[in-house]
């Protein structure tokens, strides 16, 4: 079969269809009177269309057969399958539609709230490190009250309020300048009592030195004393020999 | 079950049907089955295919009748169904090919015109061009009838019609010059 004029295949359907007005459709059939390819198309299509009927023709035929077996399997549905109630027939489509969107724009609040990041507290965060501060003064201590401070300022720096975090850094500073006056008069206090400590210590082992030197010289001289008068006795006592 | 038909408004039938009233209902599926059938078959392209649809959907629209709020929308309502129904299976038919790797370009039909190639040539349109085309040509109906049915504009539906024309004929020439 030879092919239709190109510019005539969509004129020809909008012919047959109906779809063109007086004069295109005038248009098209004075094409058609002229050219025997585009005639043989048109005719083409229209046998095609009755083809397309009879099918349809053919495939309707056994319409009553068919709504039978529906009909037919109804008959084992139980009425009571039928169909749900609604949980609150009474609320119309309008409202429903308003009670839908307000539960979720609910949802998706709380949900945002949930997720989103936590502003940092500034009065929990200065009871926190007067607390560590105030605490002890012990190196172990001081260390982790010191990384504490580094982490909650790290915390404080990373807010995007940067009022917030000026006044985390101001208040940390404080608190350090704090910290390290204590630290420094308690380090003061400490040193002087342990070298008064010390100083009662010597002094102690000084006088219980002198003491144990004044009993040994005491000793000596007792002792000293007794050994000269014995030789002074004995001294004077006339040899043995010489009475016998 | 009496296969008379029934003279009751949809509106009627389906306030009784939501009451369990399977008479009523069986008054609805002969008024409007024809019409479901034929959204099926224009979307599957297959007879068997839209019938077992076709009977899901009006199963379906018995289960579902008390979720319909105005009974005089029933038609529209369970062709919504069928047709929805009919796209599922379809992209189902079509994912499970791709899966498969199967599924390619139908064989080609003999030489000689019949309903058997048409109807072949007819299954292989796709189903947006097809739906309308059965919709004109089997059910009868006007461009007009057919766009308030697809809920698209007439200018839309002669759009569709011409391409599906085109196309069929094209198959169906292909068809006849095969040897």
């Amino acid at each position: 079969m030879n092919r239709p004029c190109p510019n005539m295949q969509d004129k020809i359907i909008d012919l047959m269809l109906g779809a063109l007005d007086a004069d295109e459709a005038r248009a098209v059939q004075e094409h058609l009177d002229r050219c025997a390819d585009c005639r043989q198309y048109l005719q083409s299509l229209r046998a095609q269309g009755e083809a397309l009927v009879g099918l349809g023709q053919e495939m309707g035929a056994d319409m009553e057969a068919r709504q039978a077996k529906v009909i037919g399997v109804l008959e084992t549905v139980s009425p009571v399958e039928a169909g749900t109630d609604r949980i609150f027939p009474f609320i119309g489509g309008y409202i429903r539609t308003a009670v839908a969107a307000v539960l979720i724009l609910g949802a998706g609040v709380a949900i945002g709230r949930w997720t989103s990041p936590r502003p940092v507290d500034v009065e929990q965060l200065r009871a926190q490190l007067e607390t560590s501060v105030a605490a002890s003064l012990r190196p172990v201590v001081r260390e982790s009250i010191l990384a504490e401070v580094d982490q909650r300022l790290q915390a404080g720096l990373s807010a995007n309020d940067e009022k917030l975090r000026a006044e985390v850094v101001e208040q940390v500073r404080r608190d350090l300048r704090v910290l390290a006056a204590q630290f420094a008069a308690n380090s003061e206090k400490l040193v002087d009592e342990r070298f008064a400590e010390i100083v009662q210590l010597i002094e102690a082992g000084r006088r219980t030195d002198r003491e144990r030197v004044a009993k040994a010289l005491e000793q000596i001289t007792t002792r000293t004393g007794m050994g000269f008068q014995t030789l002074a006795a004995r001294a004077n006592e006339p040899p043995a020999t010489l009475q016998n | 079950m009496e296969l008379c038909l029934d003279e009751r408004s949809d509106q009627d039938l389906v306030r009784a049907a939501c009451r369990g009233d399977r008479t009523a209902y069986a008054g609805l599926v002969r008024r409007h089955y024809n019409h479901v059938f034929l959204v099926c078959l224009g979307v599957l392209g297959k007879v068997h295919d839209a019938e077992d649809v076709a009977q899901d959907a009006m199963i379906k629209g018995f289960e579902r009748i008390r979720q319909l709020r105005d009974g005089a929308q029933f038609g529209g309502w369970v062709v919504a169904i069928a047709r929805n129904l009919s796209i599922n299976l379809l992209r189902q038919r079509k994912s499970t090919e791709k899966a498969l790797g199967t599924g390619g370009p139908p064989e080609p039909a003999r030489a000689e015109a019949s309903h058997e190639d048409l109807r072949q040539a007819v299954a292989r349109l796709p189903w947006d061009l097809r739906l309308p085309l059965v919709l004109y040509y089997f059910d009868g109906q006007n461009v007009k009838a057919v766009a308030e049915k697809l809920d698209i504009s007439t200018s839309g539906v002669y759009l569709k019609l011409r391409t599906a024309i085109k196309e069929l004929h094209d198959i169906l020439t292909m068809q006849g010059e095969t040897p």
